[in-house]
């Protein structure tokens, strides 16, 4: 199942080696922990660039954006496997 | 000219692939990217724009309509295309390319060529250039993302060598093997030989390129003009164009980081509707948002138009089309509305659904108008500044007219550009 959203979260995050990573995300009262970091990538909304973290636990695929520009986090995709 | 080495990167399935990057559970499945970004999951009205690696040993096809893809294989995962994730995977998988050369040339957006001749010294050393490259590729995009390289004298035999191995190929021909090799080609394995280019060869009793080497050049050139001299050349392995380096030529900077900059000779967007409609409101709202949108490409690149074409496709995939000159050349996304709709309420044939809507200019001159006389054509030319301001600022969502507010056109991922970028 594939849903599209625009959903403000919570999301924590480690700094290192001069990458960021989402570790923990909180969506509708519930914590998911990030597996693994599969890609990023950026856009341009306007002058702004935005970045995109293509992330999963063991059942769901995340897609989560961040605008750097007002430091807030949303969850834009939701894929969840069967 | 003679003893270049060109090497030719093919991404592999690319969209599939870089969403198979992107999310785990797609991967080992057969997957087909569709043409238009949609929350419909059925995607009735798109079209296949790739299909994973698996998708296409179970014999889907890119270009083939999404309920044909499913109806072969009902298993098919169609997911909707992500054009500037891609469009970021390209840019950084051209600038990867750049580290080894400067002479990049961006062929689409999943393939390029490398013109590596100073940079190698040989094959050996173009070959570890393409080694190199892939160790590059997986460390920047993830391992998913792989790409078949071929390695030869021009760039045509390097794009015909890549293609033989696919995927994740690396095969490498050196001239004195490329005749043996292109007689084990079929025709159409030759990028510039269509299916129906190949028939009216076979008609003619060329079945191979030994056949086409062994024709006489003047038979082809007056079957053919000018494509019997290519098809006679390539036959041979030979083709002459070059690529330029992109650092001398890096005075034009935009989203296409390596490419040179050409003036356009049109400017035009056109659209698949999500539903084939009698309604002259919707076809017009649906007018009036792409001549939004080529004004606002028009001024952007400081251009004037003072010809536009429009055309509409009907259901059943006919169509028609006609073009008007006007007196003062315009950017205007109003102005050239109003002279498209002109000419489609005389044009189309209000019996037929109409799928596709389009518009297009041309005539185009560089740098401003002249300054309008009257008042109103003043402040709205003041008003457009302002809202190419905006667009500048907040991107493509930053404005809309009251009456497209409920007319949204979805992204489209395409072979050759991405339309966020024009």
């Amino acid at each position: 199942m594939h849903t599209f959203i625009h959903d403000p979260i919570d999301v924590t995050v480690s700094f290192s080696q001069n990458k960021i990573l989402p570790k923990l995300m909180r969506w509708n009262e519930r914590d998911y922990k990030i597996e693994t970091v599969n890609l990023v990538h950026t856009t341009k909304e306007g002058n702004k660039r935005v970045f995109y973290f293509s992330v999963s636990d063991l059942t769901n695929y995340f897609k989560l954006k961040l605008d750097p520009e007002h430091l807030e986090w949303y969850l834009v995709e939701l894929y969840t496997d069967g | 000219m003679d003893n270049r080495i060109y090497i030719h990167i093919d991404m592999n399935s690319y969209f599939a692939s870089v969403e198979q990057q992107a999310n785990p559970f797609l991967r080992g499945k057969a997957i087909a990217i569709t043409g238009k970004r949609e929350d419909d999951q059925e995607q009735t009205r798109s079209i296949v724009t790739t299909a994973s690696i698996e998708a296409k040993m179970l014999g889907v096809k890119t270009a083939m309509s999404t309920w044909e893809a499913k109806r072969l294989c009902p298993s098919l995962i169609l997911y909707p295309g992500d054009p500037e994730k891609y469009a970021d995977i390209t840019r950084r998988f051209n600038a990867i390319f750049q580290e080894f050369t400067h002479k990049v040339d961006e062929f689409s957006v999943d393939e390029s060529f490398l013109d590596v001749t100073e940079e190698a010294g040989d094959y050996l050393g173009a070959t570890f250039i393409a080694q190199a490259i892939r160790t590059r590729l997986k460390e920047e995009c993830g391992e998913r993302i792989t790409a078949s390289i071929g390695i030869g004298p021009n760039k045509l035999m390097a794009k015909l060598i890549g293609e033989s191995v696919k995927p994740n190929g690396l095969t490498v021909i050196y001239p004195h093997e490329l005749l043996a090799f292109i007689d084990t080609c079929k025709l159409e394995d030759l990028c510039g030989i269509g299916p129906r280019m190949s028939e009216r060869l076979r008609e003619l009793g060329l079945f191979t390129f030994k056949q086409i080497r062994e024709c006489d050049l003047k038979r082809l050139q007056k079957e053919f003009n000018s494509y019997g001299t290519w098809l006679y050349e390539s036959a041979h392995g030979r083709e002459n164009t070059t690529i330029h380096s992109s650092v001398q030529n890096s005075s034009f900077t935009s989203n296409h980081n390596f490419q040179t900059y050409e003036q356009p000779k049109s400017v035009g967007h056109s659209y698949t509707l999500p539903h084939d409609t009698h309604d002259p409101l919707e076809i017009k709202r649906y007018l009036l948002t792409l001549s939004d949108k080529v004004a606002w490409r028009l001024r952007r690149d400081g251009l004037l138009a003072r010809r536009v074409k429009a055309f509409v496709r009907y259901g059943d995939f006919s169509g028609v089309e006609q073009q008007r000159l006007f007196q003062e050349p315009t950017a205007d996304g109003y102005n050239l509305f109003q002279n498209a709709w002109m000419i489609l309420k005389r044009l189309y044939n209000p019996e037929q659904a109409v799928r596709l809507v389009g518009i297009s200019v041309s005539e185009l001159s560089c740098g401003p108008g002249q300054s309008s006389l009257f008042k109103k054509e003043q402040k709205m030319s003041s008003v457009l500044s302002a809202l190419d301001q905006i667009q500048y600022r907040y991107g493509e969502q930053g404005w809309t007219r009251a009456v497209l507010l409920n007319t949204k056109l979805k992204s489209r991922s395409s072979g050759f550009h991405f339309d966020h970028e024009l």
